[in-house]
């Protein structure tokens, strides 16, 4: 029988023994990312300290990602992993199982106050489909003031299993703290530009709730939560007619999910195709969004520019 | 608490019930559906029970294949022409912080799926694709049609009769293509088909094309060459080749199955290895010697790192598939040789919950092993020779409604 996932909840890293001391100024720290946007975080932090990998790689779509042998023995051979929390991570029970690490796994939403997942993804997880988050949405990093509590914990993680760079950390962590603040600033000024009765968009799945509860807008998605879930026929028919009433300016597709679904409702609605969004995925590096923070910034600006075109 | 995949998978929540207080009404259900070899038969086993609780008429010995979910079994019976399925009479509903489980007898769904040679059956995302040989032709059924009792969704175009295989999903199916010049001979590769049958591209080479398997959203085929990888996911398949690696030593998989919970692949590799593959690493080929040559074999859908393998001195195998070693062994039954006719009784696998069934068609029993100590757990009395085997169900919670 699988035993308890062993989270290793913040306050309890301080129990962890330390890497000695001479191996750490020696050897990078072996950090295992659970995706893509968590990977970069741990990128500013961690600087040429560590060593990084990262499970669901760019483009990935973590809600079905399938674990490979080879993520087991990255996984085995991790001094620290550090993964979103908030069950969003749906393989990560079945990894750490079998790698029988004892490396601490690090949920970065520790201290980000969660939003309830909406009663509608509920009710269409509900009607049979299998794949579930559970009460809150994960989609923690969607908003700029959580990603910087990711940041912190990721610091407070390190600090916690190599003491000796702890410094090189903060003072990585503190750099680029100050570029997300900026970032912060640039999507509310940018979100501000656009008229209140616009701020109505649609998206493939719902990933985006931080990001409409911290910067004002709101977000229709047919999907639910998770990208796993097929959206049922009388969703699909009762977003339409919202779409209608609503007169929602324009839908957009993600970079993990199929544009099929999107390119329907914006047929049937006459709404039109504002552009990709980046939600659970960074692209490629030669993408536009390959680190989070230009992830944020193209989501920010594709919306503005698709549904309020004029301003700007 | 997490959701509940398959029946299967469903067993993760007796292990999370110890993790949550307040978890009432949770009931754990397990059958073995067994099918004999010389009898048209399939018997249902009540694992917990460990005793038979039905015997389903049949019109030819039948082969089993079981659903992803668990919630329907079919007898693919070649001698008859002739699958039909069962509803195991365990299901499970997610209900997001919680699943429930439905535990009914098992019933015949009256569900006949008729056609000449039935041969392969493959389920993908939802669809159940059974090919018939001696038509050259798939038959496609959704399971929850089957369910209802209705069975054919649609079928492909005949063609010409040969040992073929096909996958389908809601838009595409992938088919083999035969050897026109001797219909006796595996298919030469795979091509891909829309519903309106019009085919898309050329065919994907895949010479003796033999076994296929699926795990996640990969789905593979042998072939004397390699592997065609095909990933259904976007708007089209997307087919690649993966040739096996020079530093193996001349063979080839003609029988494979896919890993559950981690993604990989194990088939066989002549008769007396078992090769481990992993098409997305750099290396993707790991070769394992067998100290005999290789009966059955089946993946752990809940202990995911483990495969189990059977060998014909009547040895049970573990094979640990992260470190690509086999880590133990146990004597289940006596000797079955590989020698006489490839269609003679011999041991097969499934695994249930914490429990390895291996029927012992000599005997007339099913074996039990103990999946966790790979120590001998019992075994259950059928008679007959017990033969094709799976196994169906999980935990969840139950309501008084
Ligand atoms: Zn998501």
């Amino acid at each position: 029988m699988l035993k308890t996932l062993r989270t290793v909840v913040l306050a309890g890293l301080v129990s962890l023994s330390p890497l000695a001391a001479g191996a750490a100024s020696t050897k990078k720290l072996n950090v295992v990312a659970s995706f893509s946007i968590i990977a970069d975080f741990a990128r500013h932090v961690g600087g040429d300290r560590i060593d990084l990998r990262s499970l669901v790689g760019a483009n990935g779509d973590p809600h079905v990602y399938e674990p490979r042998p080879a993520d087991v023995r990255t996984i085995a051979a991790a001094d620290i992993v550090l993964v979103n929390g908030l069950r969003f991570e749906g393989f990560l029970r079945r990894l750490i199982e079998a790698s029988g690490t004892k490396a601490p796994v690090v949920e970065l939403t520790k201290g980000v106050r969660p939003l309830k997942s909406t009663e509608q993804a509920h009710d269409r997880e509900r009607s049979g489909h299998h794949h579930h988050h559970g009460d809150y949405d994960p989609h923690a990093w969607q908003a700029v003031p959580n990603a910087r509590i990711y940041v912190k914990n990721i610091v407070d993680a390190f600090c916690s299993i190599d003491p000796p760079g702890c410094t090189t950390y903060e003072t990585n962590a503190k750099a680029y703290d100050a570029t997300l603040s900026v970032l912060d600033d640039e999507i509310r000024t940018t979100i501000a530009r656009i008229p209140p009765h616009k701020r109505v968009v649609i998206t493939a799945h719902d990933a985006f709730g931080y990001f409409a509860h911290e910067y004002g807008l709101t977000f229709l998605a047919p999907e639910g939560l998770s990208t796993d879930a097929e959206a049922p026929a009388s969703d699909i028919a009762s977003l339409i007619r919202q779409i209608k009433r609503d007169k929602v300016a324009a839908v957009f597709g993600e970079n993990i999910t199929d544009p099929r679904l999107v390119q329907r409702i914006a047929a049937e609605t006459g709404s039109k195709i504002g552009g990709e969004l980046y939600s659970d995925a960074l692209s490629r590096p030669d993408g536009p969004a390959a680190t989070y923070v230009d992830m944020m910034k193209h989501n920010a600006s594709t919306i503005r520019k698709a549904i309020a075109p004029d301003v700007p | 608490m997490t959701r509940v995949q398959t029946g299967t998978i469903g067993v993760l929540l007796t292990t999370l019930a110890l993790n949550c207080a307040a978890l009432a009404g949770e009931k754990t259900a397990w059958r073995l559906f067994v099918s004999d070899h010389s009898e048209p038969i399939v018997n249902v086993i009540d694992l917990l029970k460990q005793e038979k609780i039905e015997t389903f008429a049949t019109k030819a010995p039948a082969r089993l294949y079981r659903s992803k979910t668990g919630r329907t079994v079919l007898a693919v019976q070649r001698g008859a022409d002739l699958v039909t399925a069962i509803d195991s009479g365990i299901s499970f509903e997610d209900h997001g912080d919680h699943g429930d489980i439905k535990v009914k007898a098992p019933r015949l769904l009256g569900v006949e799926i008729a056609g000449k040679q039935p041969s392969h059956v493959v389920e993908y995302g939802g669809e159940i694709a059974i090919f018939f040989d001696g038509e050259g032709r798939a038959r496609i059924a959704s399971e929850r049609m089957i369910l209802e009792s209705k069975s054919v969704l649609r079928e492909t175009a005949p063609g010409m009769p040969h040992h073929g295989v096909a996958v389908a999903n809601d838009r595409y199916t992938l088919i083999s293509e035969p050897n026109v010049k001797n219909s006796d001979a595996l298919p030469i590769g795979i091509k891909i088909v829309d519903k309106s049958g019009a085919q898309i591209g050329g065919v994907h080479s895949c010479p003796d094309l033999h076994g296929e398997a699926t795990s996640g959203n990969i789905l593979v085929f042998s072939c004397a060459t390699g592997l065609l990888v095909a990933s259904m996911d976007g708007s089209t398949p997307q087919v690649k080749r993966l040739p096996y690696a020079a530093a193996l030593p001349s063979g080839k998989t003609t029988t494979m199955l896919g890993g559950r919970g981690l993604q990989y692949f194990l088939g066989n590799y002549g008769s007396d290895k078992v090769v481990l593959m992993e098409p997305t690493e750099a290396e993707p080929f790991r070769l394992v010697t067998l100290p005999m040559r290789r009966v059955d074999f089946a993946v752990d859908p809940v202990r995911a790192k483990f495969a189990y393998i059977f060998t014909e001195d009547g040895r049970l195998h573990r094979l640990d598939v992260v470190a690509g070693k086999l880590d133990g062994s146990l004597r289940v039954t006596g000797p079955y040789s590989m020698d006489d006719h490839w269609n003679d009784p011999r041991p097969r696998l499934a695994v249930a919950a914490d429990k390895i069934a291996v029927t012992d068609p000599a005997r007339g029993v099913v074996a039990l092993v103990d999946a966790t100590s790979l120590t001998k757990a019992g075994e259950i009395s059928l008679g007959g020779r017990p033969f094709n085997i799976v196994a169906v169900g999980g935990s969840g919670q139950t309501h008084d409604d």
